[in-house]
């Protein structure tokens, strides 16, 4: 269905934020900075580790 | 400390919401649990990010997995898919064409390598992963679903 390695990426993360700042929060502001939060830290956590990895294997 | 204080620093149980109908109501229809207890909004919402998850799941080659007894996880990874409600029962059927929860013990059987043939062609797809990981977190939010409604009704939480 979505073949692109990143979007698939950016979509899981934004379900998954979204499902959890619904879980957790009330307030209409609270959602969105979980949802800004949990989806960004996500994404960028994961092209750190990406990039962090790029060197293995070294052969 | 007075009964005032206790009163109110824990949340009142909702008689009218039985914690076992929002509980199977959460599973029936991922946000239906919920609806029931008067969050319409936040059901809504629910429904449609697990909805989206298990479809995306199905959509990007994800196979709904088969209990084998030699291996132990695929008791968990069919009891999360499982989870996810009645709608997991479209997703074997899309996998393997049939309703089937277990794959048959004996080497020989036929059945068995049928069933392994559809799981082989899914697993084959570029984005086999990913389907599989959409499909097992569907199954996961919706076990939170459950949880969060029964809580819900218990008057532990808002």
């Amino acid at each position: 269905m979505i073949r692109s390695h990143l979007l698939n990426m950016v979509v899981f993360s934004a379900l998954v934020a979204v499902f959890f700042a619904f879980l957790t929060q009330t307030g209409t502001r609270d959602r969105l900075r979980v949802i800004l939060i949990l989806g960004g830290s996500m994404v960028v956590l994961s092209l750190v580790l990406a990039y962090v990895m790029y060197p293995f294997p070294l052969r | 400390m007075s009964e005032t204080l206790v009163e109110h620093a824990i949340p009142k149980a909702r008689p009218a919401a039985a914690p076992f109908v929002a509980c199977v109501l959460a599973w029936l229809v991922p946000g239906l649990g919920h609806v029931y207890l008067g969050r319409k909004g936040r059901g809504a919402v629910f429904f449609v990010v697990v909805l989206a998850m298990f479809v995306l799941g199905i959509g990007s080659g994800g196979a709904a997995s088969l209990i084998e007894e030699k291996q132990p996880l695929t008791f968990l990874a069919t009891f999360d898919n499982v989870a996810v409600g009645p709608i997991d029962l479209v997703g074997r059927y899309l996998t393997y064409s049939t309703i089937v929860y277990a794959l048959p013990g004996s080497e020989g059987d036929p059945r068995r390598a049928e069933l392994l043939d559809k799981l082989r062609a899914r697993v084959r797809s570029v984005t086999y992963e990913y389907g599989n990981t959409f499909l097992l977190t569907a199954g996961l939010m919706n076990i939170l679903l459950i949880l969060d409604a029964f809580d819900i009704a218990k008057g532990r939480k808002d």
